[in-house]
C-alpha cells in the first residue's frame, strides 16, 4: 500500500494563525539624511510610541535601490493624528511639538503596516510586503503547513490506524449507520485501543463513533456504559501485550484518553470535540471535514482559549478514502 | 473536566409553541437536580445532576457517572437522556421529535459552558448537528457554585498527579 504521496496531513491552526494579514494605515517618511536616523527614530518613539505593535520595525530598509534615500520610518499611525488633507500632508500635521527636529525627514506618505505578529511563515511572508515585522517563527508549524512534520514511516503508521477506521466506517454502514469509523491509538506501544463506527442510527441518537471509540476505551480500562455486542466491528483491545505497555507506562495506569491519538474519517461535532476535551486526547486525525465541524470548519474546540486541555488536530489523512465515504 | 450545571430541562415535541414552565415549577424540578446532584458529590463525582421533564413528568434524571465509569462523557445530561430514550422507545415516540426547547441551569461554567460561557452552541446555527434551544441560567448559581467547590476542595482521587515542575 503506497497511497501516502496522495495525501498530505495539514495542520489545523487557530484563527490567530491562519488569518490573514490585517492591515493598518500608517504614516512613514524617508531618512534623507543617514546620520539622524537613530536621534530620529528616539524621538519619533517619543512623540508616537507604537505599545501595540512591538513586532512592527521602526526603520526599513528601501525597497527600490535607485531612490537617493536608504531608509524610511513610520511617524506615526493615521488614525493618532488629524489630518484634512492627505495628499500634502506635511510633517507638521503629524508631529504638531515644536521642540522636534525634523532635519534629515522628507515628506510623508501613505504606507500601509500589518496590525498583528505574524505567527506563521505564510503569515510573516505576506506582512513583510507591506512592513518588515519581527517573527518568532515555530519550526514546527512551518514544517506541518508544508505537511513536511511527519516522516514516510509516521505516515504510514497513520495510514495504518485511518485503514481501520475507514474499513469500521464500511461495517457500520453496512448496518445501516451513516459512514464514520473512528480508532484510538496508544501512540507509545502504536497499539490500538479501540476500535468504533458510527451507531447513531441504531438506538442511540448521540452515538456518533467517537462518543463510541471513547466508551471502548473506558471498557478496555474496566469501565464503560453501553454493550457494544451488536456492534461486531466497535471492538476494545483486550489483548495481553497492550495490558502490559498500558501497564508498563511511567506515570502510571492509563487514564481516559490521555496520551492517546484518535483517527476518525470526518471531522467531529461539536459534542464530539467537546467529549475529546473531556477525555484529555492527545492528538487527533482527520480525513475529510465536515458543514458543521467544530474542529476547524464551525469552531475550533482544540484551540478555544477558556478550555482547560488543548490537542493537536491535522486533516487531510487518506482524504480521498474518507471522503468517497460521504459520498455514498 | 466537567461542567457545572445543575439542570432541569423539559421536553416537548412542538419545539416552536412550547410552554414555558411557570417559576414556581422550575423551582420544583430544579430543586430535585439538586438532589442528583449532591448524590453525584456523595459518590465522589462532580456534583451536577439533570432532569429531563416532558408535560409534567420526569422522564430521565442523571447524575455525573464518570469516575464510576472511566469515561470523561458520562455527564448528568447524557445520563439522564439514556432515560428519557429508554421512555420513547417504551411509548413508541421518535425520541428525534423530542428535540429539547429549554434548558435551565444553575450555575455558569467558565471554563468548559456550552450555552454562553465558553460557546453558545444553544443558539449557533448547526443544521447538521441539531435545533437550537432556549436556555434560562443561574438558578440558584451560588448554591450550585459552593456544591462545586466543596467537590474541589477534596482531591479527585482518579486524575493523575501533576508532574511537578521547576
Ligand atoms: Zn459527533
Ligand atoms: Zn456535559
Amino acid at each position: 500500500m503506497d497511497e501516502c504521496d496522495t495525501w498530505d496531513v495539514l495542520p489545523v491552526l487557530s484563527d490567530e494563525q491562519s488569518r490573514d494579514t490585517e492591515l493598518l494605515a500608517a504614516y512613514a517618511a524617508p531618512i534623507i539624511e543617514k546620520r539622524q536616523t537613530s536621534r530620529l527614530v528616539k524621538e519619533l518613539s517619543q512623540i508616537h510610541p507604537l505599545p501595540s505593535l512591538q513586532h512592527i520595525k521602526r526603520v526599513r530598509a528601501c525597497k527600490d535601490k535607485s531612490t537617493p534615500h536608504p531608509l524610511e520610518v513610520i511617524v506615526c499611525l493615521a488614525s493618532d493624528v488629524q489630518v484634512t488633507d492627505c495628499k500634502g500632508v506635511m510633517l507638521t500635521d503629524l508631529i504638531p511639538s515644536q521642540s522636534f527636529d525634523s532635519s534629515g525627514l522628507g515628506v510623508p506618505f501613505l504606507v500601509k503596516i500589518p496590525a498583528n505578529p505574524p505567527l506563521t511563515r505564510p503569515q510573516f511572508e505576506k506582512a513583510s510586503k507591506h512592513w518588515p515585522t519581527s517573527f518568532h517563527e515555530d519550526k514546527q508549524v512551518t514544517s506541518a503547513l508544508r505537511g513536511q512534520l511527519f516522516t514516510a514511516d509516521q505516515k504510514a503508521k497513520m495510514q495504518e490506524y485511518m485503514t481501520a477506521a475507514v474499513q469500521a466506517a464500511k461495517s457500520g454502514e453496512e448496518m445501516g449507520m451513516d459512514a464514520v469509523g473512528a480508532v484510538i491509538v496508544d501512540p507509545e506501544s502504536e497499539q490500538i485501543a479501540a476500535v468504533a463506527h458510527d451507531c447513531k442510527r441504531g438506538s442511540h441518537p448521540l452515538h456518533h463513533a467517537v462518543m463510541v471509540c471513547i466508551d471502548l476505551v473506558a471498557c478496555g480500562q474496566g469501565g464503560g456504559t453501553y454493550d457494544y455486542e451488536k456492534y461486531p466491528a466497535c471492538l476494545f483491545n483486550s489483548s495481553e501485550t497492550f495490558r502490559n505497555a498500558c501497564n508498563g507506562k511511567e506515570n502510571g495506569l492509563p487514564y481516559i484518553c490521555t496520551g492517546y491519538d484518535l483517527y476518525v474519517t470526518r471531522e467531529p461535532c461539536v459534542m464530539c470535540a467537546m467529549a475529546l476535551v473531556h477525555s484529555r486526547i492527545n492528538r487527533v486525525f482527520y480525513g475529510a471535514t465536515s458543514a458543521d465541524g467544530a474542529l476547524g470548519t464551525k469552531y475550533k474546540i482544540h484551540c478555544q482559549k477558556d478550555l482547560n486541555h488543548h490537542f493537536e488536530v491535522f486533516k487531510g489523512v487518506m482524504l480521498n478514502a474518507c471522503e468517497a465515504l460521504e459520498k455514498k | 473536566m466537567i461542567p457545572m450545571e445543575m439542570e432541569a430541562e423539559s421536553v416537548k415535541p412542538e419545539k416552536s409553541n412550547f410552554l414555558q414552565p411557570l417559576d414556581s415549577e422550575i423551582q420544583r424540578w430544579m430543586s430535585k437536580a439538586f438532589d442528583m446532584a449532591l448524590e453525584a458529590l456523595e459518590n465522589g463525582e462532580v456534583p451536577v445532576g439533570c432532569l429531563m421533564v416532558y408535560n409534567n413528568e420526569i422522564i430521565g434524571k442523571g447524575r455525573n457517572e464518570v469516575n464510576e465509569t472511566k469515561n470523561a462523557t458520562r455527564h448528568a445530561e447524557m445520563v439522564a437522556l439514556d432515560q428519557v430514550l429508554n421512555w420513547c422507545c417504551c411509548r413508541e415516540k421518535d425520541p428525534k421529535e423530542t428535540d429539547i426547547p429549554l434548558v435551565v441551569y444553575g450555575c455558569k461554567n467558565e471554563r468548559f459552558g456550552g450555552c454562553g460561557s465558553v460557546l453558545d452552541v444553544s443558539s449557533d446555527h448547526l443544521p447538521h448537528t441539531g435545533t437550537s434551544f432556549k436556555c434560562i441560567a443561574g438558578y440558584r448559581a451560588e448554591e450550585a457554585v459552593e456544591m462545586l467547590k466543596m467537590f474541589y476542595k477534596q482531591e479527585n482521587p482518579n486524575a493523575p498527579k501533576p508532574k511537578v515542575r521547576k
